[in-house]
């Protein structure tokens, strides 16, 4: 791996006479970039005081800082960091570092580093080649060797005379571009191609400044937007977002799980042989975080054993073959309208329906609607922020009524002021419709969020429609809001309306490999297979791989014999990508789009050391695990693996 | 008077180069240039040679011609961007210069001041392609020129001993392509490799004139071997300059090499450019052994 | 992580026309400009005619170990192409070049500067990597890339109405820089000595 530091200390003369006169200093020092991550610490700082103290300096303090050039993190950290009596900064960092310092610190900024003038950027992957960004690419008619960079001369129409023994004149070490260019252009047969080029002449205006400057700007500005972070997947959700709800085929047999929910699993109320009904209880929800199951179909019980389960390995299960009929359990009744339901009423009915949140987490939307504290906003979340999936955006289509009554439920078992129905800019359609069929109603609004990922997740939702900032450790109600998923809300519709308990779903089943991707009503306990099988298989070639969820958040299914559950928000196959872990290049990017505003880098490296306490005090307990930092990572660091395992043994510290 | 003319009338044309020196004084060397290099054609100017900063190739030149002499113009990509080349080429042809040899330059690394901004924004194939434009009536922005455009006989340089001879030759190639009329050679010891290397440039149809250095000393020659690019002084070569300190260091076995190197190459060629590198005044002797 | 922009049809067109292509598209760093729609397009278009092989889209290519390990499962389709078209930037090219060294291989994009060093923070700020940072005399605004012209030694005569002369949505440097030491109570330093840059490059010859 090649060392691109950005910067080094200026030489030690220069630093004497810049401190001349100069006192009670403060030194920055940045922790480097683009270099192998072996020690956090860089011995620059060490550096300065010792040369501050030999020549009589006051210092004030000093720190060590991580990407000293990202803006909105270097802002938080400056906060309280120069203490009082300070006059002068000195930054060891490359131009970027100090400019960002001297701009945000009001105090006289001083250089006490020189950026490397390296030829080129170098890639993500710190390999010897570079690419100057010369707007006008020449790799075409040199064999894929960059002439500008690789060239001391940067010469576009062949070899100067200076090249010996096939090395550069101006640097012996280094070979002739030009001679590298001829050998690889003569093993492809590509010479006369070469010879017939016409003269190439440089255009030095192909670099627009105003395009980049303008570009550079709208990044920086959707990083920042809403909330700090998060980054933009390709969606590719034109393959479903406009194909109609279809109902799933009847399965002739399901295979429920007691557990599709946080916390404990629910106790089986059934035996094996018993005639079921749809909607009636075959679970009781066993402790206070648990959840009540219903049975998908009428038929008979023909199990209940372990059964393969899609993010547990396996869990006990109940198994029923359907008799085909749908016959309904006697339960399921309308509960009456919302105006004669108490709170309470609502609350019982949602815990009675086994909802729980169905984005995934699975958590009981009962003790969600029992907040400790007072709330005053429910968010809607209708985000749907992860690429490929558009089970919700369909919800918000086809059950347009039910979301609304869903909300307004939630709205009064809470007692809160108003709804707020959060839907990203990607679904126009979806918006124009909540934002028609909520004209009448005072309490409740429509927010048109700009897309990012991950918007859908509690936190950055909060902050992007409230500005509230939920506390490290806290929860939504701890800032008087409660979040809701769309499929969720309508499920509590279906409960108080209908008198349904959860029992079915949408779940979009699509990707680049699917044959005929599509959005299904599908029943609990339908086998996976199934859905794949219905939507024509897998076309393409090469491996495949299966996700329920999305591609973001999704568990990889290494055995499509699993049941689709209440969090089943997707089923996707998409190609494989055959990579290998690399080690960290320091990039800083996971950093950078952390939407939680950690490092996730040390979170790898204390992994890999088994530093849990070094994870603890980089505040891994607050990571979401939205992956946003393993899918920017250039070295394919699996870094929720190596996260998830320094929260347990962080759990197990306590 | 285009030294071009002269290889199309067929005659084997010789050239010799000065360097300008350090400061503006050039009465001396047009003294010693007039003295010594009466026998020759052209006279080749240098373009601050080695990245060493001298005084300009274009006055120095102008001088030249002054003087009753055949300047050939030498330019390189180094210092200027294309549109001060532009611009002296333009300043050459109102003087009355005629011949140019269009370079690359060497980088600036290499010079007396390393820390000087190389500009290479053309190279010398875009340099001979800008000339031609030029003489089209146009400039490379494709601005029309006022008036009658310049002609000027284009030249370039090739390195035929140079290791990497293939490279070399597509160079040429494109040089030829670009517009260039004659070629000047890196200095050549290796006869056979310069008659191996004409073989192939012959196809190019274009005159070619053998680089000659005269070989000073064993210690200059090692010094070229191990520092300049496209040189080779072989062994035996190094040996005879070895043999007699007295009649090295007068001269006399450095003319005999290059007369004799010249004898060798001469029906291969169209001419002979001597890099006299201040013994300027061997070169009268050297064209009289050699039988020019 | 630099910008990178498809060059104009044409000229792709006059790299594959007749030749069996594999394409192989960099989403790059991933938030980095990459002209998406119009790659599709043009991928459809040769696919259409029967012209390509196959085809991956996947991110980071100029990562060697990685793009070994993703080639090799197109072995077949690479073989059977004539040549390779590259949608990414210029180090990503140059790592498929080097890995098929008997293939051609093509880069279909443009590369532009990114401000910021690759893949950290896209920066309003610019460093241009001078090795000699100036930032001390110019109230920590750098001259290098905040002046069209690079000056190093106070504004040139060309701003009008505090806009440089080059571009006249770009604030004039040295303006920004006068303003900055007025408001840091530094206006002495433009009293420095004369500078000089020095353009020897570390990794070639150091000074």
């Amino acid at each position: 791996m090649e060392d691109y530091t950005k910067y080094r200390l200026k030489g030690k003369d220069e630093l004497v006479s810049l401190l001349e006169g100069r006192d009670h200093l403060f030194i920055i020092s940045c922790n480097k970039c683009f270099k192998e991550f072996k020690t956090a610490e860089e011995p620059e700082r060490g550096e300065l005081e010792a040369l501050a103290a030999e020549n009589g300096k006051t210092v004030t303090g000093s720190a060590g800082v991580d990407f000293l050039c990202n803006k909105t993190q270097t802002e938080k950290k400056l906060q309280d960091m120069i203490p009082e009596g300070t006059e002068n900064i000195l930054v060891a960092a490359c131009g970027l570092g100090i400019q960002t310092v001297a701009d945000l610190a009001g105090l006289p900024v001083y250089a006490a580093g020189d950026s490397l003038n390296y030829r080129g950027f170098h890639g993500m992957a710190l390999t010897e080649r570079k690419c100057d960004a010369c707007a006008q690419c020449y790799l075409n008619i040199t064999g894929g060797i960059c002439p500008i960079v690789d060239c001391s001369k940067s010469l576009v129409n062949g070899q100067c005379g200076g090249a010996r023994d096939g090395k550069c004149e101006v640097d012996s070490s280094k070979d002739c571009a030009w001679e590298k260019i001829y050998r690889r252009l003569e093993k492809q047969g590509r010479l006369e191609e070469f010879l017939s080029q016409p003269v190439q002449l440089r255009d030095y205006s192909k670099v627009n400044f105003k395009f980049v400057n303008d570009y550079v700007k709208s990044i920086r500005e959707n990083r920042l937007e809403g909330y700090y972070g998060g980054v933009h997947p390709s969606e590719r959700k034109e393959r479903t977002e406009h194909l109609a709800l279809q109902r799933f085929p009847e399965p002739a047999e399901v295979v429920i799980p007691l557990s599709m929910h946080a916390g404990a699993p629910a106790n089986p109320t059934v035996q094996v042989g018993d005639t079921v009904k749809v909607g009636q209880k075959i679970g009781e929800a066993a402790a206070f975080i648990s959840s009540n199951i219903h049975s998908s179909v009428s038929g008979t019980v023909t199990a209940i054993e372990n059964r393969k389960h899609a993010t547990r390995g396996e869990c006990l299960s109940v198994v029923i073959r359907s008799d085909g009929k749908n016959t309904l359990d006697e339960s399921v009744k309308p509960r009456g309208d919302l105006d004669s339901l108490t709170p309470e009423e609502i609350v019982e009915i949602v815990q009675e329906a086994g909802i729980v949140g169905m984005g995934g987490a699975g958590f009981p939307t009962s003790v969600k609607l029992k907040p400790a504290k007072p709330v005053d906003t429910i968010l809607l979340n209708g985000c749907e922020c992860e690429p490929l999936l558009t089970a919700d955006h369909r919800v918000l289509l086809e059950f347009a009524d039910d979301v609304i009554f869903g909300l307004q439920a939630i709205i009064k078992a809470v007692n809160a002021e108003k709804g707020v129905i959060v839907i990203e800019d990607n679904k126009p359609d979806a918006i124009a419709l909540m934002r028609e069929k909520t004209a009448g109603y005072s309490n409740m609004e429509v927010v048109e969020a700009k897309t990012k990922y991950p918007q859908g997740a509690e936190k950055m939702l909060i902050r992007r429609v409230t500005g509230r900032k939920v506390p490290s450790g806290g929860l939504p109600a701890d800032v008087g809001c409660i979040v809701s998923n769309i499929s969720t809300t309508k499920a509590i519709a279906d409960a108080i309306r209908k008198g349904m308990p959860l029992v079915e779903r949408v779940v979009t089943v699509t990707g680049e490999r699917l044959k005929h991707p599509g959005n299904f009503l599908v029943k609990i306990g339908t086998n996976t297979r199934e859905l794949i099988d219905y939507c024509g298989g897998v076309s393409g070639e090469g491996e495949v791989l299966f996700k329920a969820g999305g591609p973001m958040m999704g568990f990889d299914l290494s055995d499509l014999n699993v049941p689709i559950m209440k969090g089943s928000n997707g089923i996707i196959a998409i190609d494989t990508d055959h990579t290998a872990e690399q080690p960290c290049i320091k990039c800083g990017r996971c950093a950078d789009v952390c939407p939680m505003e950690l490092s996730p880098l040390y979170f790898a490296k204390f992994a890999d050391e088994q530093n849990w306490q070094g994870m603890k005090e980089k505040n891994v307990m607050d990571c979401i695990e939205c992956r946003c930092c393993e899918y920017i990572c250039s070295s394919k660091i699996p870094l929720v693996a190596k996260i998830k395992a320094g929260k347990t043994a962080v759990r197990g510290m306590k | 008077m285009k030294i071009t003319e002269l290889f199309e009338r067929g005659e084997f044309v010789v050239s010799a180069e000065v360097g300008p020196p350090k400061g503006f004084h050039v009465e001396h060397m047009l003294v010693d240039a007039k003295k010594y290099l009466s026998g020759v054609t052209a006279v080749n100017v240098t373009d601050n040679q080695s990245s060493v900063m001298r005084l300009g190739s274009l006055a120095v030149s102008k001088a030249l011609l002054d003087q009753g002499m055949t300047p050939i113009y030498q330019l390189t990509c180094r210092d200027r961007n294309r549109i001060a080349l532009q611009s002296d080429l333009l300043s050459a042809a109102m003087f009355g210069i005629e011949n140019l040899l269009l370079l690359t330059g060497d980088h600036t690394k290499l010079g007396d001041h390393p820390q000087a901004k190389p500009v290479f924004d053309l190279d010398s194939v875009s340099l001979i392609h800008a000339v031609k434009q030029l003489e089209s009536g146009r400039d490379l922005g494709g601005n029309e020129l006022v008036g009658e455009p310049p002609k000027f006989a284009k030249g370039a340089v090739v390195s035929p001993c140079s290791d990497s001879v293939d490279a070399q030759l597509a160079k040429m190639e494109r040089k030829v392509r670009a517009g260039a009329e004659y070629f000047q050679t890196q200095a050549v010891f290796e006869p056979e490799k310069f008659i191996k290397f004409m073989e192939k440039a012959k196809q190019f149809g274009k005159p070619v004139q053998v680089g000659i250095i005269i070989p000073k000393s064993a210690g200059m020659a090692k010094f070229m071997n191990n520092n300049v690019a496209g040189i080779h002084v072989p062994d035996e070569m190094i040996e005879e300059l070895k043999k007699d300190k007295e009649k090295t260091k007068a001269g006399i076995t450095g003319v005999e090499i290059a007369a004799r190197i010249i004898k060798e190459c001469r029906p291969y060629c169209q001419g002979v450019h001597i890099m006299a590198l201040g013994w300027e005044d061997k070169v009268p002797e050297l064209l009289k052994q050699a039988g020019i | 992580m630099l910008i990178t922009e498809l060059k104009s049809r044409e000229t792709i067109v006059s790299l594959t026309e007749g030749k069996k292509v594999f394409i192989i598209n960099c989403r790059g760093c991933a938030e980095v400009h990459f002209p998406e729609k119009e790659a599709e397009e043009f991928e459809k278009d040769l696919a259409a005619k029967g012209m390509v092989t196959g085809s991956i889209t996947t991110d980071y290519i100029c990562n060697p170990d990685n793009m070994k390990l993703r080639l090799e499962k197109h072995k077949g389709e690479i073989e059977e192409a004539d040549a390779v078209l590259v949608l990414s930037c210029g180090v990503g090219v140059q790592t498929i070049a080097g890995y098929l060294e008997e293939k051609p291989v093509y880069a279909a994009c443009d590369t532009y500067p990114l401000p910021g060093f690759q893949g950290v923070t896209p920066l309003e700020y610019q460093c241009g990597q001078c090795g000699e940072c100036y930032l001390n005399l110019t109230g920590g605004i750098c001259p290098i890339t905040a002046c069209s012209k690079s000056l190093v030694n106070g504004q040139c005569g060309g701003a009008k109405n505090g806009k440089c002369e080059v571009d006249g949505d770009m604030e004039c440097g040295w303006e920004r820089i006068y303003r900055r030491l007025a408001q840091i109570g530094r206006l002495d330093v433009l009293k420095c000595p004369t500078q000089v840059r020095n353009f020897a490059t570390d990794d070639e010859v150091s000074k």
